[in-house]
């Protein structure tokens, strides 16, 4: 297949984007394919963290630009899988220690040696941004359903359009009982106002902040239901027809079930 | 008519001897970690205590403290605006809807970061330290240039931290950025007691022991702050919710009142809380 460079961007801040790449890339690579993760938010990196890698950095991104070291010498196998690694960003260094050349070079360099590689885009619509978005083919919007962030990604999107690359949207932390409760904007609501094709509904699940904090993504947790969610998501983005998980209309008694891990 | 009113209260003010105005900037690193929120909340508790606030977004290209105060419908000029003489700074700042001592000045929506000259920001944040007692500038994601411009007006920082790794990491690094010249001043955001309990949230201590900053105080995570961000009413206009009462709690410490440092209780877990663990650990 041709390699897909992805990146997951999405204007507002703590939306999710780190954790969508984590996940979305360790289930991709437990499908059998070969990803890898660039970290492009240089002096603020995090995907290490998420990924519990941060203790086997060697040589990040910006030494990859700067030809002090190969691609294949900076980028940290993640042990867990098959087919998965990180090429992290550099810490102590400014987003504009890389040009969008050198940027998108790296990713075909890596795109050479994997089906998927995905770009975890840094926060903001400054230099980090059109880097991470210069390089990739095609892009994920990720959004929380809060007016600011859908706000901040109509942006986004607007910026990514401009080059014609296809976008598709996750919505990130729903919460279906605020949702019902009418305190909470619909997926509907945030479809209608993005109109770019769905990928997935997330909902919010506070195990993700202490999976998180550990380094291990929660699709590594074969009891959570975000792993079935992330699994459709992957497949969507392997072009499978998935039909979407309704999160509407739940009764207790359906919560019940939930929490049994039945449902 | 809101500009006659801005030029009023400003010869008021001005009748004690007047000095500067302190001009905080709050700032984080990690987006998302609850800046606009504080800056809002912040800025609204300060105001209800009679001193004259406004709150300059620095986030240009993605604002949204226009949003959180409900005025995104009556923004007409903007930052870029005054910075480039096409409105005076009278034509840009909005009156709150809520206590008529605090204003908004917005960022410009439709620009990029790299369009403002840092010395016309600094210059700006001067003229406003002239004109109001609190200047509250809400800084945009990241360490590129909107937060070099952010910054350099400032002479005060307050850091936006949530209880987790990555937000602390971040944290750290802008407090390392900005140097000795600020001293700034710690707000743990989004805190969930019932994980922290539970050991699956780091706790104040544990955020603490790695930035050891000065805390001004503890936010609980609330829906309720989702609910009142989509409809533009901060929180702290509701002085008997706790969450509304701990932002007065941190204006009173901002302005230099010795009030304990807001914190959510911790002790024991409620009834609904139990309940709720056992339908699947959701909250109440």
């Amino acid at each position: 297949m041709t390699p897909r460079k992805i990146v997951i961007t999405s204007g507002k801040g703590g939306v999710g984007k780190t954790t969508t790449t984590a996940n979305l890339g360790a289930t991709l690579a437990k499908r059998g394919k070969r990803v890898i993760l660039i970290d492009a938010d240089i002096g603020l990196r995090n995907l290490d963290l998420v990924l519990g890698l941060e203790k086997r950095i060697v040589f990040d991104l910006v030494e990859v630009a700067e030809g002090r070291c190969q691609l294949r010498q900076a980028l940290i196998k993640d042990k867990r899988f098959e087919s998965l690694s990180i090429l992290p960003a550099a810490q102590t260094r400014e987003k504009d220690a890389i040009t969008t050349e050198q940027f998108s070079a790296i990713v075909d360099l890596a795109a050479t040696q994997a089906d998927y590689v995905l770009i975890d885009c840094p926060a903001g619509i400054e230099h980090g941004f059109r880097n991470a978005v210069a390089g990739a083919s095609e892009a994920i919007v990720v959004t929380t359903p809060e007016v600011s962030a859908i706000r901040d990604a109509d942006r986004v999107v607007g910026k990514i359009a401009q080059d014609r690359k296809p976008i598709r949207l996750i919505v990130n932390r729903l919460r279906p009982e605020m949702v019902r409760s009418g305190d909470m904007l619909s997926v509907d609501d945030v479809c209608d106002v993005l109109s770019i094709e769905l990928l997935g509904v997330v909902p919010d699940d506070e195990e993700v902040i202490d999976t998180t904090n550990r380094g291990e993504p929660i699709v590594l947790n074969d009891a959570s239901r975000l792993k079935t969610i992330y699994d459709k998501i992957a497949r969507r983005l392997e072009g499978e027809m998935v039909p979407f998980t309704s999160f509407d209309g739940t009764s207790l008694f359906g919560r019940l079930l939930d929490a049994l891990k039945v449902g | 008519m809101h500009q006659t009113q801005a030029v009023e209260h400003e010869t008021e003010a001005a009748a004690p001897a007047r000095r500067l105005g302190r001009a905080i900037v709050l700032t984080s690193g990690k987006g998302g970690v609850g800046k606009t929120t504080t800056t809002a909340n912040l800025g609204t508790a300060l105001a209800s205590r009679g001193v004259k606030v406004v709150l300059v977004d620095a986030d240009v290209g993605l604002r949204n403290l226009d949003i959180l105060l409900g005025l995104e419908s009556r923004v007409k000029h903007h930052l870029l605006d005054v910075l480039e003489e096409r409105a005076t700074l009278d034509d840009a700042l909005v009156p709150s809807k809520h206590g008529d001592t605090l204003y908004l000045l917005a960022a410009a929506q439709s620009r990029e970061k790299d369009d403002v000259e840092t010395e016309k920001m600094k210059a700006l944040i001067e003229t406003l330290r002239e004109r109001f007692d609190y200047v509250l500038i809400d800084c945009p994601a990241g360490i590129e240039l909107g937060f070099k411009n952010a910054v350099a007006g400032a002479d005060e920082a307050i850091v936006v931290c949530t209880p987790e790794v990555s937000a602390v990491r971040d944290v750290d690094r802008v407090v390392g950025l900005l140097g000795n010249r600020f001293r700034p001043q710690l707000v743990i955001n989004r805190l969930r007691p019932a994980l922290v309990r539970k050991g699956k949230m780091l706790s104040v201590e544990d955020v603490n022991a790695i930035l050891r900053l000065p805390l001004l105080g503890v936010i609980a995570d609330e829906p309720d702050i989702i609910v009142t961000t989509n409809r533009g009413e901060p929180l702290a206009l509701r002085r008997e919710n706790p969450t509304g009462a701990a932002y007065h709690a941190i204006a009173a410490r901002v302005a230099g009142e010795d009030v304990p440092a807001p914190m959510p209780p911790l002790s024991k877990p409620s009834f609904m809380e139990r309940v709720s663990s056992f339908l699947g650990g959701k909250r109440a």
